[in-house]
């Protein structure tokens, strides 16, 4: 059990690693490592409570705007910004549940869901005033009390301490009563009320939780790319993401950052067209589904014990 | 202003019944699979631009081009359903509903990959003209798809109401584990369906692609207004597609003339929010009830 | 005057659309007492034991639990009342182990809220402390072995005996069980009769239980209702309905 530990030194061992990166190596990593909290916002309601909300866009495009548009209009610092995102970000996740908390499931969530992210990728693009609508807005050069993260190399150590961090917590609630909790109204949701568990607040929970989580990762963003428009948040970015989960593997959250990791690099190895990252990731889905319908995680997870995951069945 | 009123209504109307073809495809699949193809506004598109290869490409007549497009979008949906549904009926939803749109946006790569971004004007096979009635201007266009959409619904209506396959389609709908008993092919048949929906959503894309410009994003407005009409007539009816489609069709209109453009854009987006949240079983749709 | 009983129900009405399933009935249960409900498919047994465990709302009627009204409650709040309920078919978590679905039944004593887990100190003895009473609890009933394996692997009747296990791990004061005995051994059923006999006499549940298995009825139940079509035709000891032949022919056609 405690073997687990060790992975507490993966992110030593990710401290060197820039030496042998060039910059938009670096660029790409850090851009891996902000697709986690995305992807595990997504992962905890998609994953763990199994509801099909296709509302994850919604969170991460405002988590950057909101950053990105309190940086440049009202001079706040990025760190503090990081609250305002994560309580958007949170507020939009709970605004999307309410649907499912009157009963909404399957494919009408889905379809209510992602209505409501388009009806956010609309508000960027006529806001003008505040997001410089489909042109878009310079989002500022950020600072860390006093210390400018002008260059991927700074943001690189900021972000893999965010998200260390974030995964700590996420590991935290998913292997408590919660994470139990999340997976019997997964698995049986009457069952789980029965049980005594308030399954309407914990769809809150999980909901609002995982929008703040992927609000911070649009407030990463948001510095990372330096300019925001909303086609980043169109539905290529939701495929973008749900191949993340899927590739990684439903419900666990190794597999959310192989994921991310594997989602973000693996179009780098190609020449990018239009058009290209649709298929790319539309692809990977195809194949996962018919091939490895768990993710990549369910094969470390039969590798090794030490991969096995509480509430994860790979 | 209210002298527009009439125009709308007509304008509304027309766009509106290309809506409800594309829903009562999409619910032709829906009824007899129980699975929601989130791919099908990229088949549909795939379909309007089968047409144009066909015709400008290869040079060959616009109702060749359009009859070997809906050979080829069966084909393609047939395929589907066998190659890449059937492994997977039984398995979760999501899985489900994320195969089908992943199919859609492997389709709408290929299509952005070949077109890029452009936007590519398909020529009509007859000459646009327009006609006043009083102050209303009523289009070949309008007449085109009216026409075409009601003949399609006449033959869809025969087809489900005095053949065995509207009840091969209700048996299965209702218990697929009882179609199989009594000797219904319950996986060719999904495939069969598949094929069909698929080929009369290529129709409508084939007309959408006349009055809309067509890019490789086509297929997700489809889908979105598509989803939007069958909401709105009650998820899974056939008759409520085609009443959805045409208030839809129509509230975009009016909505966006009287308030805002932008409700053009956006309506198809609230219709099934404000649908859901009010009314979920739609206009014609009966409330499912949930078993203890 | 005494206590209130444990559970009054008083005129209960279920409507579905035009269907009436349960037609104003009306009963009492006592502290200890086991009360086993019987009747035709159909008769509306589940539904009244929705409507007692929240699972519905009634139309009309009154339910009362140690006294205070708990028709319109949610299930969750009557379960943590002390009202446990098992499910005709399929009530566990197929993906959970036994032994984590015998967690889940003990949710709510697994200590800490949201912020707790977050900021504080992890709620892990009383983790190990509900481990530890579930896997207790898994051995008593003869499936500890099990405790690892995965609920929907189980064959039908280890899947109803971890359902059991799971609805009485909280010692809930009122226990309904919709059908335990299917799929169970015949040396299962009498170590099931044995258990329900237990809780009432030792620990004073009161039992509701539905069951067609006519045996199991006779030998645990104090006092036998029956239900036909919505309506109460019958309440009154075993022997008695036993001896009221009229009542066993057409209200169980098999009996
Ligand atoms: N959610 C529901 N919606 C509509 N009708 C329902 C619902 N639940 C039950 N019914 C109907 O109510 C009636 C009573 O059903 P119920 O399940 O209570 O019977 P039962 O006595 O438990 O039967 P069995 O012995 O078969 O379990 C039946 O006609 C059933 O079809
Ligand atoms: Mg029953």
């Amino acid at each position: 059990m405690n073997l687990r530990r060790i992975f507490w030194l993966l992110p030593i061992v990710l401290l060197p690693l820039p030496l042998w990166l060039n910059q938009y190596q670096q660029y790409v990593l850090n851009t891996a490592l902000l697709y986690v909290p995305v992807g595990i916002g997504f992962n905890l309601v998609v994953g763990n409570l199994g509801l099909l909300a296709f509302s994850n866009v919604a969170y991460f495009g405002l988590g950057a705007y909101v950053s990105g548009v309190l940086m440049a209009q009202f001079d706040v610092p990025w760190w503090i910004t990081l609250l305002p995102a994560a309580l958007i970000g949170g507020a939009a996740g709970a605004i999307a549940s309410i649907p499912a908390l009157r009963g909404v499931r399957l494919f009408y969530l889905a379809i209510m869901t992602l209505a409501f992210g388009e009806l956010m990728r609309w508000t960027y693009i006529r806001w003008e005033a505040l997001t410089g609508g489909s042109m878009g807005m310079a989002v500022p050069v950020p600072n860390l009390l006093g210390w400018t993260l002008d260059t991927d190399l700074r943001r690189f150590y900021v972000f893999l301490a965010l998200v260390v961090m974030l995964v700590a917590i996420t590991d935290r609630l998913l292997r408590s009563r919660f994470g139990r909790a999340f997976m019997a109204i997964k698995d049986n949701e009457i069952a789980a009320a029965a049980m005594g568990i308030p399954t309407d607040r914990y769809i809150v929970l999980a909901f609002a939780w995982g929008g703040a989580v992927v609000g911070i990762g649009g407030a990463m963003f948001a510095i990372s790319v330096g300019h925001l428009t909303p086609v980043s948040f169109d539905l290529t970015e939701l495929l973008r993401q749900f191949a993340i989960i899927m590739v990684g593997g439903l419900g666990s959250l190794t597999g959310t950052i192989i994921g991310a990791v594997i989602v973000t690099v693996a179009p780098q190895v190609f020449i990018s067209f239009p058009g290209f990252d649709e298929l790319v990731f539309g692809l990977l889905i195809i194949l996962v589904i018919l091939f490895l319908p768990r993710g990549l995680a369910s094969l470390l997870a039969r590798a090794h014990p030490v991969f096995v995951e509480r509430y994860y069945r790979g | 202003m209210l002298t527009l009123l009439p125009q709308l209504l007509i304008s509304g109307i027309s766009t509106g019944m290309l809506y409800a073809l594309i829903a009562l495809s999409m619910t032709v699949v829906y009824r007899a699979t129980t699975v929601v193809n989130f791919g099908h506004g990229d088949m549909v598109a795939a379909g309007a631009y089968a047409v144009f290869v066909f015709g400008l490409g290869f040079g060959l007549p616009f109702l060749v081009a359009l009859a070997l497009a809906i050979v080829l979008l069966f084909a393609v949906g047939f395929a589907t359903q066998r190659l890449l549904l059937q492994p997977i009926v039984g398995g979760p939803h999501l899985s489900l509903a994320m195969m089908a749109l992943a199919i859609g946006y492997t389709l709408r790569g290929v299509l952005r990959l070949e077109w890029g971004n452009e936007t590519i004007n398909p020529q009509r096979p007859y000459l646009q003209d327009a006609y006043m009635f009083g102050n209303v201007v009523i289009t070949t266009d309008d007449v085109v798809i009216c026409g075409i959409v009601l003949l399609l619904l006449v033959v869809l209506f025969l087809l489900f109401q005095a053949t065995p396959l509207g009840k091969v389609i209700q048996a299965t709908f209702q218990s697929q584990r009882g179609a199989a008993l009594v000797g219904i092919n319950v996986p060719l048949f999904h495939a069969f369906m598949w094929g069909g929906g698929t080929a009369l959503g290529a129709i409508g894309g084939v007309m959408l692609s006349m009055i809309a410009p067509l890019t490789p994003d086509l297929g997700q407005w489809t889908l979105v207004q598509g989803f939007a009409a069958m909401t709105l007539g009650g998820f899974g009816s056939l008759g409520g597609a085609v009443v959805g489609g045409i208030l839809l069709g129509i509230i975009q209109k009016l909505l966006g003339f009287y308030l805002n453009t932008v409700f053009i854009e956006i309506t198809g987006y609230l219709v099934p929010i404000v649908v859901l949240l009010l009314r979920p079983q739609g206009l014609f749709g009966r409330r499912a009830a949930v078993r203890v | 005057m005494a206590d209130p009983p444990l559970l009054s129900v008083r005129n209960i009405e279920v409507r579905f659309g035009g269907l009436v399933a349960v037609a104003g009935v009306s009963f009492e249960l006592r502290a200890g007492e086991i009360c086993a409900l019987i009747g035709p498919n159909g008769a509306g047994k589940t539904t009244l034991f929705n409507a007692v465990s929240g699972n519905v709302v009634p139309d009309a009627g009154s339910i009362r639990f140690r006294g205070e009204e708990i028709a319109g409650l949610t299930p969750h709040e009557i379960s943590a009342l002390g009202g446990r309920r098992t499910f005709q078919n399929g009530g566990l978590f197929p993906e959970l182990t036994a032994l984590e679905n015998v967690l889940v039944g003990l949710h709510v004593q697994v200590g800490s809220g949201f912020l707790g887990l977050l900021f504080g100190s992890s709620s892990a003895r009383a983790e190990v402390a509900a481990t530890e009473r579930a896997r207790e609890l898994l051995w008593l009933m003869g499936i500890g072995h099990l405790a690892e394996q995965k609920a929907g692997e189980l064959s039908g009747g280890q899947q109803r005996m971890v359902e059991i296990v799971r609805a009485l791990a909280t010692n809930p004061l009122l226990l309904l069980l919709d059908e335990p005995a299917v799929g169970l051994s015949p040396t299962a059923r009498q170590q099931l009769a044995v258990v329900i006999r237990n809780l009432a006499r030792t620990r004073n549940v009161g039992i509701l239980l539905i069951e067609h298995a006519i045996e199991l009825v006779m030998s645990v139940a104090d006092r036998v209702i029956v239900l036909n079509e919505g309506r109460k035709v019958a309440d009154a000891p075993p022997e008695e309905v036993r001896a009221d032949r009229a009542v066993l022919e057409a209200y169980l056609g098999h009996a």
